[in-house]
């Protein structure tokens, strides 16, 4: 049987009004209700029978408060509804993390973002997520809550698996929190695609480093795309913490981080390639961040 | 020359502002009262023999009202040629493609319809497939056509002068392999019909067809009617650019027998993916290019040898192949020329035509292979291309090839003069390397022909009838794909009739009313239907100062009319708007029924397809062209950041719409040199999203500057010829050429992904270290 994109699936469309009305939902049908916020990952795939048994949409718009975009001195929380397009244009996000702003836009069209969220996007959980990256070198983490009760999951953990996340289906994530990063440290995404825009990432690379009198204080890599989810290379990181930057010790870096990733070949990319860029971006990041321009253009710094 | 008051000018599309402000109607946008809808079974193999079909459970689900399988068409098959029919409308004993349809559902709604399409039980026998032309070729390969030898759907085989001994003579000869990607046209529309089966025996569509006339003739062989009760109403096209939409499909047929069966209106509209996944693509074709030269970098002799996946059937595929042949000898001097071209028949959807259709294959071989040569010889790129260059016929004269092309104008020196200066002299003066950026300048040159000739008929005719308020119904079988025909046309009318655009209302295509016309194929609208425009025009003009003359009393010879103002030039007081010119011709006397009728006459010398002698279209249009592309030397990115492309479209009789066009057609050519190919996996696409399917956006769009080079035809209305299948054709060698310049390596294979580039560096980088 030849299944293309079909007209939507038959299913009872649900809008509670509090996340408690929700959480009761999801408890109620058990694996058989979706929760969807702007609904651009869960709409195609039920159109493409790529989620079965789907019989009641839970939608999360109806309630109010959660599209905040908040910071407090000590770190930034995003709301479940706070779109892709509010992220990248938040004055806080880019005066205090805007290697997240810088995600934000690399992805998909205005359109898109306008409708899709931060917290969907690492939700849908594709190995290529753009938010991940940067998340992960952000240390970020996911509050989880379901009747049973609530926890915290680091991103890091969040992640399972291709589309997998460690979400079970009576919860719900509402929000994410980011630490500070380090005093002087500069972040940065590269997203490499064919086109200039509206593109997926055939390869990501996040890296934030924390540098310090020519000595590398801090250095966090995570890459998209590469793995079965998006993730960090603590291998490669350790290379360079503690030392002095060197050509030699920043191309040890970038290759220890084309080692640690498992990349899978396709029909956007092959794994060869994959890699290949993976060592190439690693070290172009870190390199860019370190030049004078990176500092005033990327920097972070009064965050902490 | 007579100064034109509209030929020449800018005008604004006539239907621009009803296609932005979403009042044009497409086919999908038509409803009928008790429509039903209709979906498509689809095979899930590519190569299987169809054991069994039972649609019992489908037909038992409530809504669905009949289901109609290959067996129902009565073993009916079409084609492009009366030797090639071999596509049934819907397969029969097997499948011959992936997803090709096995059976069409008519149901109350789409949901319904989409449904049922799973319960349809199809019994197959999976039979292995053949996904690549060079297999397919081989003895022993799976047989997609028990007809058709070895699976060569087409072949020529063609030889003018003397290669061998050419190649003997020559200083340096070159052999290398190029091949072309499986791209598609993109369009926006996906194909749809709404179609009615009146129990009288009457059928009517509503269908988005670039070509209303050919779907006609499929539809009257098909159900077994006379052609005057076969009625194909055209919509407005969301475009075309050859292929699926000059062609009937699945759904077309099914919808028609749907309704017959049911007694209702039947609609179908095409998923974009089924589109991507199913539909005529341009064929991919490998060239091996062999090309042979003097130590001055004359071109003495070229020598391809073409193979074509063709797909699961043959479709317009004898034509593509042709045109890949033909279109060698141009635009360059060439003594010596053997073409030997397989098209092959796989188990992949079909291949067919597209914009740039058969030409752009070989052109590309054949520019690359001419900078590799001029690199050798360590000659200029574009000298060697002024070198060979055909030149401008003196008026009156023609310009033969070897294999019987004639040319009465030929621009392209001209262009090459026109983009030297000063885009590719200044070349070295832009920075060479910016970063990891390594920059570079390809040159190229195209032609491409005006009103590829038909097999059958050739003419395209209008009807213009005077309406008493001074308006005039402009009547053809022309169809607007998106190209802007339907402005160029109202222009000719109104230039010839002495009035504003505006008092010109076309129609669109009625098969019942129209006359009979080949559609939006092969570059012919503006050249051919105008010239028949022109014609009809001037007919109602004749008629009308003769009843001008009869009202002053004076010869008719005496009365033109102008900006909207009928008049005699000596005589002041002799002169009336046009609209009241109109209605005394209307009511004085018994009143007059003025209409005008007029048909092409250009280009009837018919298509040599076996000997590969005489000409493939009515004129040759040429392109120079310069692009200046960045290749990231780490990653493989591109970055194109100009284009300067000079064309010889005859005249522009409208500068706003031929430029729009032009530049259209290096977009779509820049996207076919980098970005596009379906990926396929066993005859499956594994990219039939646009997500996936990668087409240029506005942010991927070099700046282009354009250059006109007028030529003025005297085969086209006021010297036109076409516009934007050359700088299609002219955009990818500029482009791969570009991309060698700046990094030194040859990307044979389009497209130029970053990948291939990057693998290709490190070939490279590995033979610099065995030297």
């Amino acid at each position: 049987m030849v299944t293309f994109y079909r007209r939507l699936p038959k299913f009872d469309y649900l809008a509670p009004q509090s996340i408690e009305e929700a959480l009761a939902l999801l408890s109620r049908y058990q694996g058989s209700a979706k929760v969807i916020a702007g609904g651009s990952d869960v709409v195609p795939k039920l159109k493409r029978r790529a989620m079965k048994g789907i019989d009641y949409i839970v939608d999360l718009k109806g309630i109010s408060g959660l599209d905040y975009i908040s910071y407090d001195g000590a770190g930034l929380k995003l709301g479940p509804l706070a779109t892709v397009r509010a992220v990248e244009r938040s004055d806080v996000v880019l005066e205090t993390f805007p290697m997240l702003a810088q995600a934000a836009e690399s992805m998909a069209s205005p359109q898109v973002r306008n409708r899709g969220t931060v917290v969907g996007n690492i939700c849908n959980a594709v190995p290529s997520a753009d938010m991940a990256p940067s998340l992960l070198t952000l240390d970020a983490k996911v509050s989880v809550v379901s009747e049973k009760g609530s926890r915290t999951v680091a991103i890091q953990d969040f992640f399972t698996g291709p589309t997998k996340t460690v979400l079970s289906a009576d919860e719900i994530v509402t929000g994410i929190e980011i630490p500070n990063p380090p005093a002087n440290s500069r972040g940065k995404y590269i997203k490499l695609t064919p086109r200039r825009a509206m593109d997926l990432a055939v390869v990501g690379v996040a890296v934030m480093v924390t540098p310090e009198n020519g000595i590398c204080k801090d250095l966090r890599i995570a890459l998209g795309a590469v793995s079965p989810t998006p993730i960090r290379v603590a291998q490669a990181e350790s290379i360079l913490k503690g030392n002095k930057f060197s050509d030699e010790l920043i191309d040890q870096v970038a290759e220890a981080a084309a080692e640690g990733c498992r990349p899978i070949s396709d029909h956007r990319a092959s794994a060869e390639y994959r890699r290949d860029m993976v060592r190439v971006l690693t070290r172009r990041a870190i390199r860019e961040l370190l030049s004078d321009e990176a500092a005033s253009a990327q920097g972070f710094g009064k965050g902490a | 020359m007579a100064e034109f008051s509209l030929i020449g000018k800018s005008v604004p599309r006539v239907d621009g502002v009803e296609k932005v402000t979403g009042k044009a109607g497409y086919a999908a946008d038509f409803s009928l009262p008790g429509m039903l809808w209709c979906k498509l079974v689809r095979s899930p193999y590519a190569h299987a023999r169809i054991v069994n079909i039972d649609a019992s459970r489908a037909l038992r689900l409530p809504g669905v009202k009949a289901v109609v399988t290959g067996k129902d068409f009565g073993g009916w098959t079409w084609g492009w040629m009366p030797a090639t029919r071999d596509e049934p409308p819907v397969a029969v004993d097997k499948v011959r493609y992936w997803a090709e349809a096995v059976a069409g559902i008519a149901a109350i709604d789409e949901d319904t319809a989409e449904e049922a399409c799973d319960l349809v039980d199809v019994e197959y026998e999976e039979l292995p497939g053949v996904f690549d032309p060079e297999e397919a070729m081989k003895d022993g390969a799976p047989a997609v056509h028990d007809y058709a030898e070895n699976n060569i759907s087409v072949q020529y085989h063609w030889n003018f002068g003397d290669v061998e001994k050419a190649f003997a003579d020559a200083y340096i000869v070159r052999e290398d392999r190029f091949a072309t990607s499986r791209a598609t046209k993109g369009y926006i529309e996906p194909p749809a019909t709404l179609a009615y089966y009146d129990p009288s025996g009457y059928i009517t569509v509503r269908a988005a067809k670039q070509s209303p006339y050919f779907h006609y003739r499929h539809l009257a062989a098909c159900f077994k009617l006379p052609l005057s009760r076969v009625r194909v109403i055209q919509p407005y096209i969301g475009g075309g650019f050859g292929g699926t939409k000059n062609d009937s499909l699945a759904g077309d047929f099914c919808a028609v027998l749907l309704s017959k069966m049911t007694g209702k209106p039947v609609k179908y509209v095409e998923s974009m993916e089924e589109e991507l996944t199913t539909s005529r693509r341009r064929h991919n074709m490998i060239t091996y290019s062999k090309m042979g030269a003097t130590r001055d970098g004359i071109i003495t002799a070229i020598q391809h040898k073409v193979i074509a996946d063709g797909g699961g059937y043959t479709a317009v595929g004898p034509l593509s192949l042709y045109l890949a042949g033909f279109g060698t000898t141009l635009p360059y001097k060439l003594d010596n020329f053997k073409y030997d071209g397989y098209r092959v028949f796989t188990n992949n959807p079909m291949g067919a035509a597209m914009r740039g259709h058969g030409v752009t294959h070989t052109r590309f071989a054949a520019e690359c292979q001419m900078d590799m040569i001029a690199d050798e010889l360590g000659m200029d790129r574009l000298e060697i291309r002024m070198k060979n260059s055909i030149d401008n016929p003196a008026p009156g004269t023609t310009y033969t090839t070897i294999n019987g092309v004639t040319l009465k104008t030929c621009g392209m020196k001209e262009a090459f003069r026109q983009v030297a200066e000063p885009y590719w002299h200044e070349r070295n003066e832009l920075p060479k390397k910016e970063g990891n950026i390594s920059w570079g300048v390809g040159v190229s040159g195209a032609p491409y022909l005006t009103g590829a000739r038909q097999m059958g008929h050739q003419a395209c005719a209008a009807i213009i009838r005077l309406c008493e308020d001074g308006t005039v119904n402009l009547i053809t079988g022309a169809t607007d794909c998106g190209q802007g025909s339907d402005t160029v046309l109202a222009m000719i009318a109104a230039e010839e009739l002495g009035i504003p655009v505006s008092a010109v209302i076309s129609q669109k295509v009625d098969t019942s009313y129209t006359p009979a016309d080949p559609g939006s194929y092969g570059s012919r609208v503006t050249v051919l239907g105008g010239q028949a425009v022109q014609k009809a025009a001037q007919e109602v003009k004749k008629q009308l100062v003769e009843v001008a003359a009869q009202t002053w009393k004076v010869k008719p010879e005496d009365v033109d009319i102008r900006d909207g103002m009928v008049f005699v030039a000596s005589d002041p007081d002799k002169q009336m708007p046009f609209d009241r010119m109109a209605r005394v011709a209307c009511y004085s006397g018994t009143g007059a029924v003025i209409m005008g009728t007029g048909y092409s006459t250009y280009g009837l010398e018919p298509l040599g397809m076996e000997s590969g002698y005489g000409n493939a279209g009515v004129s040759y249009s040429f392109t120079a062209q310069t692009a200046r592309v960045g290749v990231d030397l780490e990653t493989g990115q591109l970055t194109t950041q100009s284009f300067t492309i000079a064309s010889d479209c005859g005249r522009m009789l409208n500068p706003l719409l031929a430029e729009g066009q032009i530049e259209g057609g290096a977009i779509q050519g820049l996207g076919q040199a980098i970005y596009e190919d379906f990926i396929m996996d066993k005859g499956r696409t594994l990219n039939p999203t646009f997500v996936d399917y990668k087409m240029p956006h506005s942010v991927d769009i070099p700046e282009m500057k354009l250059i006109d080079v007028e030529t003025n035809d005297p085969d086209g209305p006021y010297g036109a010829k076409e516009a934007s299948e050359a700088s299609h054709v002219s955009t990818p060698p500029a482009v791969i050429c570009a991309i060698h310049d700046a990094a030194g390596v040859w990307i044979k294979e389009q497209p130029a992904t970053p990948e291939k580039i990057v693998k290709a560096l490190k070939e490279k980088a590995k033979e610099k270290a065995q030297k």
